[in-house]
């Protein structure tokens, strides 16, 4: 087909594929599962004259435990951190938000790296990231530098990545035994299907008390939105359904949604309020081990 | 939590005593060519030299295409030929594949003067590679002259809209082609006015239906060429095998003898290829070329370009006694045939044939306002019709049960039509015209209603999984056809070789559902030999016998009845042969199991006929019979859903699904139930996701299948089919059909259970969460 019109590179460094990235500039792409990238090729929404696959920097596929933080490699697929016992131990609400996302087939391709890089408002790994507190490792011409995943997103398609620049790592904090975190997604049918709207949670309750709250929502605005209202009207208070419920209506009011084919505006609000206490209510039972 | 078998299928009874090949799960004869990948589709292999076709789209939904300059495009050596209409004969016909007179109007050419809706043909490019195509199609020129459109059918037949269609010779549409009016009908049985005025409660509602499409796994593909005798070759994916070379010859300004169309295995169809949807485009550029040519629709085409069911309002009036005694139905249909009249007439004539003789009443008025607009084509889509209007009459009899006070399932056990009864439409109301008068002469419904309802527990609904949820059953019943009466006919011929194996030729066209296996089975059965020694073709014109195609529920009941004579008069050739061979009385000759059996000890195995005929008697023992049916026989089905509704949300669940089928004999218990699954899916997915969104200027917004949203096997309920088998005594074996009836029931028996769960009554399909939560909340 017209739009596989393109040069295809297989860099086997990071160095050499920033190098080309920096070359190419923006007459390139990388790549990474493709499952975002083919579709924007095929679509018209992106021309390249070259891509670079990423998918032979094998180092780039590791999870694994670097002290205090879970580092999971750009190019591990969505389908290998689902089921790693690591992120599961660690994180498993990570796990939870991915295995909603898209199907099987598209999971055993996909990876997070793309799903960051792409920057699209409904990705669904970048709020449950930014909700614990985690960051992006990038690697430039110029060397590496992490940045905070609620930094990593500009606006639609935009993020703070330059010709280049290419994601090789995110990294999650162990958590406090004490926390909790939830991801709530609602979508039109179960397979296959982009968010309408998600809710990521991640609460600290200590001794029957909300002391931290972080509330994230993706697809009701340009890029992951923390709901600063939301979390903030439940710290310091007993976790209850009324006090969820109330800060389920602070985050309707936080978001930005659009109409679109997935939902009028009103709607998507409605289900944030929704999905914002479900996520409140699933991430205190967790911290204070109520539930897994 | 549920009593439902995860084995599927309820027990079904072994074959019939004595029977070895039907009603048995033989394996598919076309299976193990399509799991191994060999090259069997039409795409799988094209001839050498073959040139890609692409179609340029109007980016208009209403302009006349004043002025074309491909020069650009053409400037390019690997572009081969740029043809608009200018270029090609400009003969009215309809593209819908349906037998000759078509009763669709013929409101079409092949590349139009006129763009009528968005995604038109407006030229067609062919080039040495599908890149070199594609790039052309960006650099053709044309100059339109746009026009106000169309796109709500209810303004369609306004004094000052535009007009879509400015046929000098109007056949087929509706008045002589005076408005946008492409087909009407208006059907009174008794007085209905009267009949409402002395019924105790009168209900009347409106439906919407939205405008969905099949989503065959394989796109619309065709390839031509011409052959070492000069005549046109077409290897298509489609339906309609004779229709076309039919509707070819006469477009093309030639004779059905420099035609020739093959149908290799097909990817689906659905109805969507009872149409000629891209077989012109590549004849005319291998007329114009002398090369081959291919065409493929993309997914976005598809969703485009391709057809559509009809999007239908409905206006439905019931009167009821208080007993339950349903008494007079008025039923006003608004549907949108969308730029061109493909089946125009007949979807909507069957809508209306194929719903009201569910509960034959003495007073029935059914009226069809069949409007062009500029929005994507209607046409012919599994169901044709009847699931619209079952979505209509099973929502209504709900409605209609609540307002009396009646178990709903008690008004249709009191109502639904019986055997013995008349159909009071099917003499009224027949593709569009007076038609033959049908009796029931096989049902279960009595049995499927009852059996249904046990299985998904009627009267006891399970509770909630969660607090927030609402649960509730509903049901939905339907009929159908099997083949078009007195319209539909098919031939068969069958061929005996000297090992005994039979060559079965049939024009009925295997699309993907299995008719080359049950045509098998029934030729197998017949002559007595095994299953595997049926070597079926299916469908070229040059070798097969004719057939209207794969549609109506047609092809067990008239293409089987063809095989079953073709074979039966084999046999009785075999039998005189043998009895001269063994110089005895033709009486005294018999098959049993395949071997024939004279007098005394004589016996000879089918090889041993067939060597007896061929090198003795020296004939081919060969026959071909023909097969029409003046009967349409109704498959039954009564349907069950579970759901749960979130009442947060508005999202709906459907965690158990049961239908309980009447499909006369049952040939091949597997590939029947494959039918329901399908059907199944597909009305979940009408009656709660799928939509193709047309925005203002008439652009679908969701042409692919991330936004167009199917069901998908994580959306599908736990799945019970029940079979209640009859003996059709018109069909062969006692068949009737299971292609469409099932599609009917899923869309009302999901409404149905969301009315029983929370109280809300969704009149506008799908049944969005969105939806559904706004109707929550308004009351
Ligand atoms: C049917 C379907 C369903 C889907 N469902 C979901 C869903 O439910 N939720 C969801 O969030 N997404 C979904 N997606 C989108 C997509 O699958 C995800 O965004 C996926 O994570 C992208 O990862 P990838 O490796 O395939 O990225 P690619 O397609 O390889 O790349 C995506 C973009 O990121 C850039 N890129 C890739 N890797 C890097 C890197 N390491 N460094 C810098 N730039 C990079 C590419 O140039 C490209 O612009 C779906 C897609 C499809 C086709």
């Amino acid at each position: 087909m017209a739009f596989c019109d393109f040069k295809l590179h297989k860099p086997e460094s990071v160095t050499e594929a920033c190098r080309l990235g920096r070359e190419f500039g923006r007459t390139c792409a990388y790549m990474s599962g493709g499952t975002e990238l083919l579709v924007d090729l095929r679509s018209g929404r992106k021309k390249v004259a070259h891509v670079i696959a990423l998918g032979g920097l094998k180092e780039l596929r590791e999870i694994r435990r670097d002290g205090d933080t879970l580092h999971i490699g750009a190019q591990a697929t969505l389908s290998e951190i689902a089921e790693a016992p690591l992120v599961h131990e660690v994180f498993p609400a990570l796990a939870e938000a991915i295995v909603t996302m898209a199907g099987v087939q598209i999971r055993n391709l996909a990876t997070m790296g793309g799903n960051f890089s792409c920057g699209v408002p409904c990705s669904d790994t970048p709020p449950i990231t930014c909700a614990a507190g985690g960051s992006i490792v990038v690697a430039g011409p110029d060397g590496e530098r992490e940045v905070a995943a609620r930094d990593f997103v500009l606006a639609p398609r935009t993020t703070v990545l330059n010709p280049g620049d290419i994601v090789t790592a995110i990294r999650i904090p162990v958590q406090p035994t004490t926390s909790g975190a939830s991801f709530q997604r609602f979508t039109m049918r179960r397979g296959s299907a982009l968010a309408v709207a998600s809710v990521s949670a991640w609460l600290n309750v200590e001794q029957g008390v909300i002391t931290a709250a972080r509330v994230v929502m993706g697809a009701v605005g340009p890029i992951p939105l923390f709901a600063e209202n939301c979390a903030a009207s439940v710290v310091g208070q007993a976790p209850g359904d009324s006090v969820f419920a109330d800060a389920g209506a602070l985050a309707a009011a936080e978001a930005q949604p659009i109409s679109d084919l997935r939902g009028s505006e009103q709607y998507r609000r409605d289900v944030v309020a929704v999905l914002a206490r479900r996520a409140l209510a699933c991430a205190a039972a967790r911290a204070e081990g109520r539930t897994s | 939590m549920s009593t439902l078998k995860d084995g599927r299928m309820a027990p079904h009874e072994s074959p019939a005593a004595g029977r070895r090949s039907v009603g048995v799960d033989v394996p598919k004869s076309d299976g193990e060519k399509l799991v191994r990948g060999r090259p069997v589709f039409t795409d799988d292999v094209l001839p050498s030299g073959c040139l890609f076709a692409k179609v340029l789209r109007s980016p208009h939904a209403h302009a006349r295409i004043v002025a074309l300059d491909a020069s650009r495009a053409l400037a390019d050596p690997e572009v081969v030929a740029v043809l608009w209409h200018p270029d090609v004969p400009q003969i009215p016909h309809t593209r819908a594949g349906q037998s000759h007179p078509e009763p669709s109007p013929w409101d079409t050419t092949i590349l139009p003067t006129k763009a009528r809706f968005v995604g038109d043909r407006v030229a067609v490019v062919a080039a040495e590679t599908l890149a070199a195509a594609e790039r052309a199609l960006e650099l053709i020129d044309v100059e339109y002259e746009v026009l106000p459109a169309i796109h709500d059918p209810a303004a369609a037949l306004d004094a000052d809209a535009p007009m879509i269609h400015e046929v000098p010779d109007p056949r087929g549409i509706a008045k002589g082609g005076e408005s946008n009016l492409a087909a009407m009908i208006d059907v009174q049985i008794g007085d209905v006015d009267t009949a409402l005025a002395a019924c105790d409660h009168v209900i009347e509602r409106t439906y919407v239906l939205p405008r969905v499409q099949a989503s065959h796994i394989e796109p619309h593909v065709s390839v031509s060429w011409i052959d070492e005798d000069d005549r046109l070759v077409v290897r298509t994916s489609t339906q309609v095998p004779f229709h076309l070379r039919r509707i070819l010859a006469r477009i093309l300004e030639t004779s059905e003898s420099r035609i020739r169309v093959i149908k290799p295995r097909v990817g689906g169809g659905f109805g969507d290829k009872q149409e000629m949807v891209c077989e012109d485009l590549v004849a005319v550029l291998t007329l114009r070329t002398g090369r081959p040519v291919r065409l493929e629709f993309t997914r976005e085409e598809e969703l485009i370009a391709a057809r559509f069911r009809h999007p239908q309002t409905i206006t439905m009036t019931t009167g009821v006694m208080n007993d339950g005694t349903l008494v007079a139905n008025r039923m006003v249909v608004l549907a949108d045939t969308g730029a061109y009249g493909s089946h125009a007439l007949t979807v909507q004539a069957n809508t209306g044939q194929k719903v009201l003789p569910l509960y034959p009443l003495k007073h029935i008025h059914y009226h069809v306002d069949s409007v062009y607009t500029n929005n994507p084509i209607s046409g012919a889509f599994r169901g044709y019709g009847a699931p619209q209007g079952f979505f209509a009459l099973e929502s209504q009899m709900d409605e209609v049960a609540a307002v009396i006070g009646m178990d709903p399932l008690e008004l249709r056990r009191k109502n639904h039509i019986r055997l013995g009864d008349v159909d009071p439409v099917s003499a009224r109301l027949n593709e569009g015209k007076e038609g033959l008068a049908r009796t029931v002469n096989s049902s279960s419904l009595e049995e499927c209603i009852r059996r249904g309802a046990e299985a998904i527990g009627w009267g006891a609904t399970p509770a909630p999984t969660h607090p927030r949820f609402k649960r509730g059953l509903g049901v939905g019943v339907a009929m159908q056809g099997s083949g078009i009466a007195g319209v539909d006919w098919a031939a068969a011929t069958v061929k005996l070789n000297e090992d005994g194996s039979v060559n079965l030729l049939v024009g009925a066209t295997d699309i993907g559902q299995g008719s080359d296996t049950v045509l098998s089975q029934i030729c197998a059965e017949e002559l007595g030999v095994p299953y595997e020694k049926i070597i079926i073709l299916s469908s070229d014109t040059d070798l097969t016998p004719f057939d209207v195609g794969a549609y109506a529920s047609s092809t067990t009941y008239v293409s089987g009845g063809a095989v079953a004579k073709a074979a039966a008069d084999l046999k009785n050739q075999l039998l005189t042969i043998m009895a001269e061979h063994w110089q005895v009385n033709l009486e005294d000759v018999r098959f049993v199991d395949g071997v024939c059996m004279g007098p005394r000890d004589l016996s000879l195995d089918m090889g041993g006929v067939a060597h007896t005929a061929l090198y003795t008697a020296k004939v081919q023992p060969a026959a071909t019979a023909s097969h029409m049916s003046d009967d349409s026989p109704p498959p039954f089905s009564a349907q069950f859903a579970d759901v749960e509704v979130d009442t947060e949300t508005g999202q709906v669940f459907v965690r158990r699904f049961v239908s309980a089928c009447d499909f006369g004999t049952v040939i091949h218990p597997k590939l029947a139930e494959g039918q329901v699954d399908g059907a199944v899916a597909q009305g979940l997915g009408y009656a709660l996701c799928e939509e193709v969104l047309v925005d203002d200027e008439g652009r679908v917004r969701n042409p692919n299948f991330l936004d167009y949203k199917i069901f998908t096997a994580m959306d599908m309920p736990l799945m019970e089919v029940i079979m209640l088998e009859t003996e059709e005594p018109s069909g062969p074996y006692g068949v009737k059909a299971a292609g469409e009836v099932v599609i009917n029931g899923p869309a009302p028996a999901v409404v149905n259970a969301i009315a029983a769960a929370t109280g809300v009554r969704i009149r506008h399909i799908p049944a969005t969460p969105e939806r559904v939560w706004r109707a929550m909340h308004e009351c």
